[in-house]
C-alpha cells in the first residue's frame, strides 16, 4: 500500500508539473499574441476555401460575400474563443496542447501530405525514441561497466586515466562529438553513412534490409552519443562502488566469507542501483533536449530536427506542439523511472508505511 | 558573501586543487583563456568584431582559404592572396585630338601592364579586378563619351586571351568597378571561345558552367585544362594582365588593381564569407567565459542561498523549494528558451535573463540543502545557537561561509554546461545576430556545408576553442570536488 501511495503521489506531481509546465508554453507563446494570429489565420483560411467551393456563394455579389465571410469568421472566431480575455484563453490552449490537440502546421507537411500537427509529429516521434533508447542503454551499460573496473582498480593508473577520460568527455555535448564523427568517419574514412535516418532511395519498409539501413544510418548518431555519455556513468558508478564498499553491510558480507563476486553483485550494486536511476532520469532529460540539436547535426528525421525545422520556416504550431510534446516526454520518463526507483529503494516502502 | 568567508575555505581549497595534476591543468587552461581575453583586443579591435557581420569588410580575403601552416604537410607552397596595385603597373599613354571629317575627337588610349611571376604550387581561388576610371563622366552623359575598356592576360606560353570588353557607363566615373573575373559569364565566355579556337576542346563541347577561369587561365593547354584544380597542370612562368583604356577627353586617367586570391590564409583560414577565423575564434573566448561564467556564478549563488534556506530552515519552505527544484528539472527548459528566442529574439544577455530565470532552483538546490543537512548536527552550529545566535545570522555567518568552498567547484562545473548551452542556441541561428561566437561559427560552417566540402578548419577551430574551455572547468572543477567533497578524498 505504501508503494501505491508513494507513486500515486509522484504521479500527482507530476500531473501537476506537465500541466504547469504546458501553462508556461502557451503564455510565452501567446505573449506577442502569436498563437492568436496563427489560430485567427488559420480560421480565415479554412473559411475562405470552404467558401470558394461553394458555387451559391461565388454567385452571390461582392459586398455580399464580403458581408457573409465577416459574420461567418466573426463566429468562428467567438467560436473558438479568440475573442476571449488572455487568461481564459489560456486555459482553452492548455487543454488543447494537453489532450495534443495541436492544430494545423503552417508549412511543413508529414510523407503523406497531412498538416496536422500531431500526426507530423506521431511520424517522426518512434526514430528520436528508438535511437534514444538504444543510445542510452548503450551509454549506460558501457559506462557502468567501465565504471566498475576503475573501483576495481581504484587509484591505479588505469583508474585515473580512465577518470579523467571520463571527466572530459562528459562536459562535451553529442552534437560536438558528432561533427567531429561526420567529418573523420563519415567523409574522411566513410565507413558510415554521413546523414539521414535511412537510405535514399528507402529499402521497402519490413525487409532485412530496412532494418539494415535504419541500424547503419543510426551507427554515428549512436557513436557520438555513447561517447559523449559513458563518462557520467562510469564517475558516478565508480564513485558509488568506492562509497559503498566501505560500509559496515559489504564488510561484513565479506568477513562471512561469501565470494567477491557475489558480494559485487548482491551488495554493492543493489545498494548503488537506485542512485543510478536517478541520475538516468537526469541523463535522458538532458538527452531528449539535446536531440534538437543532435539530430540536426546528423540530419537524423525525428522530433529534434522537425523542431529545428520548424524553427528556420518559423512553423509556429509545430515548435508550440513539440514543447508540449517534450513535456509529455520527460514528465513520463521521470515517472517511469519513478516506478523502478520504488521496486529497486525498499525505503520508499518501509518509510511511507 | 566570499569576503566573508574564511580564508581557509576558498584559499585553502584551491591551492590544495593546483597541487593535483587536473587542477594544474585546469588552472593553466584558464589562465590561458585570460590571457586571450586580454591580448585579443591588441590582435583584433573591437572594432573589428562589430564588423563580423559586415560582408564588404573582409572583402580582402580569400573565401575558404585553408590556415597558411598546411602546407608543412601537403610539402606545397600554396598560393597567398596577392594585389597587384595599380601603383606598380606600367602605363602608356597617348592623348591625341582627331579630326574624322569634320567631327573631333578627343582620345586617350591608355594601356596599363603588370608582369608577375607565378611560382607557387597552386591555382589561385579568384581573380579579382578593381578599375577606377577618371573622366569627365557626367558633364556629358552622350554615350559615345562613356570609355571602354579591355581586360588581356598574356601567358608564359605566348598565349594572349581577351578577358573582358566593356565600356564603363558614365555615371561610374572617379568610382572603383569590380569585375568579378572569376565569375562574370562575359569572362568565361570568352575564355571558352578561346580554349575553342585553339583546339583544346572541340566547338560546343562544353558547357560554361565547367569553365573556372582562375584555373583555366593557370593551366597547361592540354586535355586537362578544364578539369578541377586537382586534375589540370600548373602553368608556372611570367604572366602579364594588360589593361587597354579608350577615353573620350584628353583627361582620362585608369588605375587597375588585380587581386589574385590565395588558397590559404593566417593560422586558421577563412570562412565563406572570407572572414579570418582567428579573429573570430579568438573573439569567441570572452564571449563564451562572458556568458558561461556570469550565468554560473549567478545561477550557483542563487541555487545555494536557496537549498541553504530550504535544509536550515525546513518546514513549509523546504517543502516547497524541494517541489519546485523537481519542477524545474523537469521542465524542457531548451525548447521553451529556443521558443522565446525565436519568437522573440532577444540580444545574448537578454537570453542569459532568462536562463538564470529558469535555473532559480535546481540541482544545486538539491546538493547545497543536503550539505546543510549535516552542517545543521555539528557542535559549532549547537554553540552558537546556545549563545543566542540568531537562526538568519547562524545561516549567513556560520553555514554559508562552510558550504562558499563547495559552491566554487559547483561554478566551475556548471560553466561547461552554460557555455554549450548558448553554443546550441548559436548553432542553431537563434543566438546574439552580432558577436562572432563559437557556436555560430560552427553553425555556419555546417550550414554552408564545410563538412562536405572538407574545409575542417571552419569547424575545427571553434570546436578546439569551446573543448577547450570547456575542459579547462571540468578539470578545474573535478579537482576542487576531490577536495572538497569528502566521500572522494582519495585516503
Amino acid at each position: 500500500m505504501g508503494l501505491l501511495k508513494h507513486l500515486a503521489k509522484r504521479g500527482i506531481f507530476l500531473l501537476a508539473t506537465l500541466i504547469l509546465a504546458i501553462y508556461l508554453t502557451v503564455v510565452i507563446a501567446n505573449g506577442g499574441g502569436l498563437i492568436d494570429e496563427i489560430l485567427k489565420a488559420q480560421i480565415e483560411n479554412e473559411l475562405r476555401q470552404q467558401l470558394q467551393n461553394d458555387p451559391a456563394f461565388r454567385r452571390l455579389p461582392l459586398d455580399e460575400q464580403q458581408r457573409i465571410f465577416n459574420e461567418t469568421y466573426a463566429l468562428r472566431v467567438e467560436a473558438r474563443g479568440l475573442n476571449q480575455p488572455f487568461i481564459q484563453k489560456s486555459f482553452t490552449y492548455t487543454i488543447d496542447a494537453l489532450t495534443l490537440n495541436l492544430g494545423h502546421s503552417l508549412v511543413i507537411q508529414a510523407n503523406d501530405g497531412s498538416n496536422i500537427v500531431s500526426r507530423i509529429i506521431a511520424e517522426r516521434l518512434p526514430r528520436t525514441l528508438v535511437l534514444f533508447t538504444v543510445a542510452n542503454a548503450v551509454g549506460a551499460v558501457a559506462g557502468i561497466w567501465l565504471g566498475l573496473w576503475m573501483a576495481k582498480k581504484a587509484l591505479s593508473a588505469f583508474d585515473r586515466g580512465a577518470t579523467v577520460v571520463s571527466i572530459t568527455t562528459t562536459v562535451v555535448p553529442p552534437w560536438i562529438f558528432g561533427i567531429f564523427f561526420i567529418l573523420v568517419l563519415g567523409y574522411a574514412l566513410r565507413w558510415f553513412p554521413t546523414g539521414g535516418w535511412i537510405g535514399v532511395p528507402a529499402p521497402p519498409g519490413g525487409t532485412a534490409d530496412w532494418y539494415f539501413s535504419v541500424a547503419y544510418h543510426m551507427m554515428l548518431p549512436l557513436i557520438a552519443f555513447v561517447v559523449a555519455t559513458f563518462g557520467t556513468w562510469a564517475y558516478t558508478t565508480r564513485n558509488l562502488v568506492l562509497q559503498i564498499m566501505d560500509e559496515d553491510f559489504v564488510n561484513a558480507a565479506r568477513a562471512r566469507g561469501l565470494p567477491e563476486r557475489m558480494v559485487l553483485n548482491k551488495y554493492v550494486l543493489r545498494a548503488a542501483s537506485p542512485p543510478i536511476v536517478t541520475s538516468l532520469a537526469l541523463t535522458l532529460i538532458v538527452a531528449w533536449q539535446g536531440a534538437i540539436i543532435t539530430e540536426t547535426v546528423f540530419n537524423y528525421q525525428g522530433i529534434g530536427q522537425l523542431f529545428y525545422d520548424a524553427i528556420s520556416v518559423f512553423d509556429a504550431p509545430i515548435v508550440i506542439g513539440l514543447t508540449a510534446l517534450y513535456a509529455y516526454l520527460l514528465v513520463a520518463t521521470v515517472f517511469a523511472l519513478d516506478i523502478i526507483y520504488s521496486f529497486l529503494d525498499p525505503r520508499v516502502r518501509a518509510v511511507r508505511r | 558573501m566570499a569576503a566573508r568567508a574564511p580564508t581557509v575555505g576558498i584559499k585553502g581549497a584551491f591551492l590544495e586543487a593546483i597541487r593535483m595534476k587536473s587542477g594544474i591543468v585546469g588552472f593553466a587552461i584558464l589562465i590561458s583563456l585570460l590571457a586571450v581575453t586580454v591580448v585579443i583586443p591588441v590582435y583584433a579591435p573591437y572594432d573589428i568584431v562589430r564588423q563580423w557581420s559586415n560582408v564588404n569588410y573582409w572583402l580582402d580575403n580569400p573565401r575558404v582559404a585553408a590556415p597558411e601552416w598546411t602546407q608543412i604537410f601537403t610539402g606545397k607552397e600554396e598560393p597567398k592572396t596577392t594585389t597587384l596595385a595599380s601603383s606598380t603597373f606600367r602605363y602608356v599613354e597617348v592623348r591625341t585630338t582627331i579630326d574624322a571629317e569634320g567631327q573631333v575627337f578627343n582620345l586617350t588610349l591608355i594601356n596599363a601592364s603588370r608582369k608577375f611571376f607565378w611560382t607557387f604550387d597552386g591555382f589561385p581561388s579568384e581573380l579579382s579586378m578593381e578599375i577606377t576610371a577618371f573622366f569627365p563622366g557626367n558633364t556629358s552623359d552622350v554615350p559615345g563619351e562613356s570609355p571602354l575598356i579591355q581586360i588581356f592576360w598574356n601567358r608564359p606560353d605566348g598565349q594572349y586571351v581577351l578577358l573582358l570588353q566593356r565600356t564603363i557607363p558614365a555615371r561610374e566615373f572617379n568610382l572603383p568597378t569590380t569585375y568579378h573575373l572569376s565569375t562574370d559569364s562575359d569572362v568565361i565566355g570568352n575564355i571558352r571561345d578561346w580554349v575553342q579556337r585553339e583546339g583544346v576542346i572541340s566547338p560546343g563541347n562544353v558547357s560554361q558552367a565547367y569553365i573556372r577561369p582562375e584555373t583555366v587561365l593557370f593551366a597547361k593547354m592540354d586535355s586537362h585544362q578544364l578539369d578541377p584544380q586537382e586534375a589540370a597542370n600548373l602553368l608556372t612562368g611570367e604572366y602579364q594582365v594588360v589593361v587597354s583604356y579608350t577615353g573620350f577627353s584628353l583627361v582620362d586617367t585608369v588605375r587597375p588593381d588585380l587581386t589574385i586570391y590565395g588558397s590559404v590564409y593566417g593560422i586558421a583560414g577563412t570562412d565563406f564569407s572570407r572572414r579570418d577565423l582567428m579573429t573570430g575564434v579568438l573573439w569567441g573566448a570572452p564571449v563564451a567565459l562572458a556568458f558561461g561564467v556570469t550565468a554560473a556564478v549567478v545561477v550557483v549563488l542563487i541555487q545555494a542561498i536557496l537549498g541553504a534556506f530550504s535544509g536550515w530552515y525546513g518546514g513549509p519552505i523546504d517543502e516547497f523549494l524541494q517541489r519546485a527544484s523537481d519542477f524545474y528539472l523537469i521542465i524542457p527548459i531548451l525548447p521553451i528558451l529556443i521558443m522565446i528566442a525565436l519568437f522573440y529574439t532577444p540580444g545574448i544577455w537578454a537570453i542569459l535573463f532568462v536562463v538564470v530565470a529558469f535555473s532559480i532552483v535546481g540541482s544545486t538546490t538539491k546538493v547545497v540543502r543536503s550539505i546543510v543537512l549535516q552542517i545543521r548536527e555539528e557542535q559549532f552550529i549547537e554553540a552558537a545557537q546556545s549563545y543566542g545566535a540568531s537562526r538568519g545570522r547562524i545561516l549567513f555567518r556560520y553555514i554559508m561561509p562552510r558550504i562558499m568552498p563547495y559552491t566554487f567547484a559547483l561554478v566551475a562545473l556548471s560553466v561547461p554546461a552554460f557555455i554549450f548551452l548558448e553554443a546550441s542556441l548559436s548553432f542553431l541561428g537563434l543566438g546574439d545576430p552580432v558577436l562572432p561566437t563559437w557556436g555560430s561559427i560552427i553553425g555556419q560552417a555546417y550550414n554552408e556545408g564545410a563538412l562536405f566540402y572538407g574545409w575542417w578548419w571552419w569547424v575545427a577551430f571553434p570546436t578546439i576553442g569551446i573543448v577547450y574551455t570547456t575542459v579547462g572547468f571540468a578539470l578545474m572543477g573535478y579537482a576542487f570536488d576531490k577536495v572538497l567533497n569528502p566521500r572522494l578524498r582519495e585516503e
